[in-house]
């Protein structure tokens, strides 16, 4: 705004009487306009439910993310997993100490001679969240839905063409034309209500997935009953569930849009419990006696992924990047140990192979005498000797077959904690090998986009994973390209690695193939793994008490993987019963007083100036 | 003839215009110097012009970047670093004096852009005052007076990318409209002054009356706008970075509170990283206010005290 | 020309603007580099049938001239087409959140001009006095402060360390009555405190500056002289004519406190338009970006209109003009 001086408006003056009535008019009209707006503030604040007895018990969460959709065929950002994952079962579940299938929905499934058929039991008397029973079709239904309507990422759940049976309510056979394990592993498949989902049954991908504002009717211990876009959620105690019956009552989900407001409300007792902190964040936390840091066990890990260039006809990459020792180089320039420190405060540690450390039967953790050191110099030398020398004096190496320069196009997705600013490090890092790098923040839809063009050199991206290996080892294979591939990576000792594991029933036998792929993954280097970061939770101890983590005790204290720990919380004093908590915020007593305050000053003020005015007459 | 060259002791009329165009100069130049405002704002902008320019020469570029920056990480100000270091390990003090050099930058060449669509614009306007040209220009800069210049800001940015160049390009863009409204109000009052109409008589051609005696008249104003833009221009720029749409690829100090905000700098307590900043760029914008205020005061006689 | 020409004519310029305002935004959007439907497929993984069907959906594979003319159809019938990322009806998210805002910025800006203008005034009379030169300091001091540091300092200091404030959002739910009022009054007070001192600067100079230009005039000697009592020089003659341009300046610079209101929002979670449009701009939502656009220039227009409509009837030298 600038502070030019209004232009005069001409000679004379305007009729006095008329503008000072116009004046006062004005004033009058911001005075009842100010009066209107604070009035009317309640009914755009959005649906409020009335108030809930006092003596329910409320667990309240702070998220920074918002909820998008309850629509469990379109989940895909962080709260909505959330609401998923309170609201419905899987067949079987995680068992919260290590991930292994646990009973749920079925009490166990039985495999046959040749584990080409398995039978699984359900418990009796199931039943949703309306009261309608639950039986064995629903879950028929459900994976039916998914086969059918192939939606991508459960895919890779059912293989070689399962066919069910319900042959009665309690019972559903699982026809596979292979041997397999996979209703054991267990199917992360959220069971939905085949009379809700069953009108879309064979409609288009796109319409399947913007389906919303479907009833809320799940059969797991809370559903959702209330959504205020922006300001967040509540999810209600399910009178139906079959499992033990939570002492929480209701758990309200508060958006914050940042984490710093998010803390404060934490400190400050306005939540319970708040989700995803930043590593700067546990500072101020830390001195609160009242609360409690949980630092869960990586389960996710920071990419830099390579592009290859098979995504399609116009896809772009240096073909330099198809010679292993480049990327090996790149690999050796880059210290993992200065990103676990200054990126992630210490809450990471340094990266090596591509399945997690919280899959802790299957994660490879390379001795050092196999791992790839940091170790600029030797990279300069291997550059040096493969014949990338910098022709022009730029500081950016050529490549002696094409003649263009060593320059990487690296998109950093901004909604990966850590992404953007490893990339800045990385950069620091290339230019000493003479590798130039144009870093690009985007948002993830952007990075989508450089995805499927596969215009890009290289991108730092993440990649979650699951219990089970399967899936991870999965999305690098050759025939995942176009699909879940990063960059396009054919690798035919992989791909048999893969197949393999796949098949193999001994776990002791499917451990040692799952290493020796992670190793090919290793020394191929498709992609660097960049640094395994934690992820923390924080809550009030004086609050709730009864946390289960998952898996084990360095895992999640909310969903997650399962929802044992909501259903265990117990309050932690007889305060806590009622529901209005947070001790900031001024007692309306003194609101009055100010306002009547103000109101006095304001008219002390009026009444002094005109006794000067008078004076003055 | 040469300008100022004396034939027969008497002057040529160019010499004699900017002669009397430097004596006006230097009667305005002992006005400011009397002015407070003025003159104690100008201190404050040397001395920041002055940390831009020079200062960079004094830091080791290594300790910048965030790969081989190796200070402390997150360090509250201390005798080797008074200013603390953020989360790279990158002093505070060097960052605010690169800073210094980008804030200030961007401020002066986006305000120039202004300057220069805005004046062409509210010339031409003001110039061919109530002719087609002008209905036409003002409701341009109507248009553009009235659209939210963070609406624009946003979606220009969002559809181009935010870099250094393009942060400059989108504030001239969202700005030139309130410099084009003041110029052409001053254009139009010069319009009517009767050496224009004598000048005209005489046959000069429209380019003449601009350059020669539009254009001089308007400038004083337009000079006291330019220095309020420049105060503008940084102001936008911070709110700009602290949505997230900063230049991306040079660090300034709104990209500063941006990044310590986002890391979480106000719960933390890391209060050297956030503070500094925002005090650099209110000290800056406060002197060019101050000197924008004191120019207009001096430049418009109705300003000055009686 | 009568007062009812000056309305007609000023009716048509604001249809004018508006115009120019929505073919703006469908071409700035058009140009964008990427398209929109291929960042919808990458994120949902879709099919090429299903992309198709999208593109045909949002007639996206007509010509631009007739995609123009669905636009300008659709937004006059409210339409404003999908959220990118939530897939939510861009009009009904706008109106969900736009009560938060106007209630902020209704606020902030009551506060501002009213304590503003009022400082102004006493200001300019006095010029010189010790008033005038510490509250003429202090708004350039308030002017020169970017609003969202000033909004981060004020919750570290009143939220973070002394708890006095909640720390954001709009209130913590479940209250009715006059509990929720004053749960709302406490979640107000901070963002509110900060538009306000973050203009009130400006406000209080332009009206300083106006009461200057005025007091310089040949009516106010000429009533001097006339021997009118102080007191009602200046509530008769200065502050009237003064109040005048400033009343227009305010409005015109309502595009400005738009910008301050998303900053405010983003740093205290107030959820607003300001927010959403922030968080569109950081999921590059496009069309939620685009209805912002709209609506917000639109308010602006409305209201330079009502400002020209007031003015107009205060001040008959303009009509005439």
């Amino acid at each position: 705004m600038t502070l030019e001086r209004p232009a005069p408006q001409g000679r004379g003056s305007a009729p006095s009487e008329r503008r000072a009535r116009g004046l006062r008019g004005a004033l009058v009209l911001m005075a009842v306009v100010a009066t209107a707006l604070a009035s009317t503030a309640a009914p755009f604040a959005g649906a409020q439910s009335a108030a809930p007895a006092s003596e329910d018990l409320a667990l309240r969460v702070g998220v920074v993310s918002d909820l998008i959709t309850d629509n469990p065929w379109a989940v895909s950002a962080g709260s909505d997993w959330v609401v998923v994952t309170l609201q419905y079962d899987m067949m079987l579940k995680f068992a919260s100490e290590d991930l292994s299938p646990a009973p749920s929905l079925a009490t166990g499934c039985e495999e046959n001679a040749n584990s080409t058929e398995w039978t699984c039991t359900l418990q009796e008397g199931l039943k949703w969240s309306d009261g309608s029973p639950l039986t064995s079709r629903d879950i028929a239904f459900t994976y039916r839905f998914v086969i059918d309507n192939k939606i991508p990422q459960y895919k890779s759940y059912f293989p070689f063409n399962p066919t069910f049976e319900t042959p009665d309510d309690q019972t559903l056979i699982w026809k596979s034309e292979e041997p397999t394990f996979a209703p054991d592993m267990p199917p992360w498949v959220y069971i939905v209500p085949e009379k809700v989902w069953a009108p879309y049954d064979g409609e288009a991908l796109s319409a399947i997935k913007a389906v919303g504002n479907t009833p809320s009717i799940g059969s797991g211990p809370f559903t959702l009953t209330e959504w205020n876009p922006g300001q967040g959620w509540t999810m209600e105690r399910n009178p139906y569930f079959w499992g033990e019956e939570p002492e929480v009552d209701r758990i309200e989900y508060r958006l914050y849009s940042n984490q710093e407001a998010m803390i404060t409300a934490l400190g400050n007792g306005e939540i319970d419990f708040a989700d995803g902190l930043k590593p700067s964040l546990i500072a101020s936390v830390e001195g609160n006696e009242n609360v409690e840091v949980q630092r869960v066990v990586s389960d996710w890990w920071l990419n830099l992924a390579f592009n290859f260039g098979g995504q399609g006809a116009d896809a772009d990459a240096l073909p330099a990047l198809h010679d292993i020792t480049v990327r090996q180089a790149i690999a050796m320039a880059i210290d993992k140990k200065a990103i676990a420190e200054k990126v992630y405060q210490g809450t990471a540690t340094p990266g090596d192979t591509i399945i997690r450390p919280a899959s802790a039967y299957w994660h490879l953790d390379l001795p050092a005498e196999e791992e790839i050191a940091y170790d600029p110099v030797a990279a300069n030398e291997l550059l040096d000797g493969a014949g990338y020398a910098d022709t022009n004096d730029d500081g950016i190496r050529e490549d002696p077959k094409t003649g263009e320069p060593l320059e990487l196009l690296i998109p950093a997705s901004q909604d990966t904690t850590g992404a953007v600013e490893s990339g800045e490090l990385i950069d620091g890092f290339l230019q000493q090998i003479g590798v130039g790098v144009d870093l690009r923040p985007v948002s993830d839809n952007k990075m989508g986009d450089y995805w499927g063009a596969g215009n890009f050199d290289a991108y730092i991206w993440y990649w979650s994973g699951d219990p089970d290996p399967n899936y991870q080892l999965f999305v690098f294979t050759s025939e995942q390209c176009g699909a879940w591939s990063d960059g396009c990576w054919k690798d035919p000792t992989f791909d048999a690695l893969y197949e393999e594991q796949r098949a193999e029933f001994d776990r002791a036998a499917r451990q040692e193939l799952v290493f020796e792929a992670q190793r090919r993954a290793y020394e191929q280097v498709p992609s660097v793994v960049l640094a395994y970061p934690g992820w923390l939770q924080a809550y009030r101890s004086d609050r709730f008490t009864g946390w289960v983590p998952a898996p084990g005790a360095d895992g999640y204290l909310m969903p997650g993987y399962n929802y044992d720990s909501v259903v265990a919380l117990r309050s932690v004093s007889e305060s806590v019963a009622a529901s209005s908590g947070g001790s900031s915020g001024i007692p309306g007593w003194i609101w009055l007083v100010a306002g009547v305050g103000l109101v006095a000053v304001i008219v002390v003020l009026s009444r002094r100036g005109r006794r000067r005015e008078l004076d003055e007459a | 003839m040469a300008t100022g060259e004396r034939i027969d002791g008497v002057r040529s009329p160019r010499a004699l215009v900017w002669e009397r165009r430097r004596a006006a100069a230097g009667a305005h130049w002992a006005a400011f110097r009397h002015n407070r405002q003025g003159t104690v704002g100008l201190g404050i902008l040397t001395l920041f012009v002055a940390v831009a320019v020079a200062g960079p020469m004094f830091i080791d570029q290594a300790s910048m970047e965030p790969a081989t920056a190796d200070g402390p990480l997150l360090a509250a100000p201390s005798l080797a670093y008074p200013l603390g270091t953020d989360n790279f390990g990158r002093s505070m003090l060097s960052l605010m004096v690169q800073g210094a050099r980008i804030s200030l930058l961007v401020g002066f060449t986006a305000a120039m852009g202004t300057m220069l669509i805005g004046a062409s614009v509210g010339i031409t306007a003001g110039y061919f005052g109530g002719t087609r040209v002008d209905t036409v220009l003002n409701g341009v800069t109507n248009w553009f007076l009235v659209l939210p210049w963070i609406a624009l800001a946003i979606a220009l940015t969002a559809v181009i990318g935010p870099t250094l160049v393009n942060v400059i390009v989108v504030i001239a863009i969202t700005s030139w409209a309130s410099t084009a409204r003041v110029v052409r109000s001053q254009a139009l009052s010069v319009k009517e002054r009767p050496f224009i109409e004598r000048s005209r008589a005489l046959g000069a051609g429209h380019r003449h009356l601009i350059t020669r005696h539009v254009l001089p008249n308007v400038f004083p104003i337009l000079f006291a706008n330019a220095v309020l833009m420049i105060a503008l221009a940084i102001l936008s720029e911070t709110t700009l970075s602290i949505l997230g749409l900063g230049p991306a690829d040079a660090i300034s100090w709104g990209r500063i509170i941006d990044d310590s905000f986002s890391a979480g700098a106000l719960s933390a307590g890391w209060w050297w990283w956030l503070i500094p900043p925002g005090l650099a760029i209110m000290s800056v914008t406060l002197s060019f206010t101050m000197v924008g205020f004191a120019l207009d005061e001096v430049l418009s006689p109705r300003l000055r005290s009686r | 020309m009568g007062s009812r020409g000056y309305v007609a004519r000023k009716l048509v310029q604001a249809g004018f603007t508006l115009a120019f305002v929505l073919t703006f935004n469908f071409f700035l959007f058009r140009v964008l580099p990427g398209d929109p439907v291929g960042l919808l497929a990458k994120s949902q993984r879709l099919t090429e049938a299903d992309v198709a069907g999208l593109r045909a959906e949002l007639g996206l594979d007509q010509p631009i001239g007739r995609q123009y003319l669905t636009y300008v159809g659709q937004t006059l019938t409210g339409n404003l087409g999908v959220s990118l990322r939530t897939a939510r009806d861009v009009t009904a998210t706008i109106w969900s959140r736009i009560g938060p805002t106007v209630l902020l910025v209704g606020l902030g800006t009551l506060f501002s001009t009213v304590i503003g203008i009022w400082i102004g005034i006493k200001g300019g009379w006095r010029r010189g006095s010790r008033f005038d030169t510490s509250t003429l300091y202090g708004s350039l001091a308030l002017y020169s402060i970017p609003e969202g540091w000033l909004g981060m300092l004020l919750l570290l200091a009143l939220s973070g360390a002394l708890g006095l404030f909640p720390a954001g959002g709009f209130e913590l739910g479940g209250r009715t009555g006059t509990a929720r009022f004053v749960d709302v009054l406490d979640h107000l007070f901070l963002p509110v405190l900060t538009l306000t001192l973050g203009y009130v600067g400006q406000y209080a100079i332009i009206m300083r500056s106006s009461m200057i230009d005025v007091l310089g005039e040949e009516y106010v000697t000429s009533a001097r002289a006339k021997g009118v009592p102080e007191h009602l020089v200046r509530r008769r003659h200065v502050v009237p004519n003064a109040f005048l341009p400033t009343f227009t300046l305010i409005f015109l610079n309502f595009g400005f406190v738009l910008g301050g209101a998303i900053v405010v929002e983003a740093v205290f979670s107030w959820p607003g338009l300001g927010l959403l449009t922030y968080e569109a701009i950081n999921q590059l939502d496009f069309p939620v970006i685009q209805g912002v656009f709209l609506v917000s220039s639109a308010a602006v227009v409305v209201f330079n209109l009502l400002a020209d409509v007031t003015y107009g009837y205060l001040d008959p030298r303009v009509r005439a003009a």
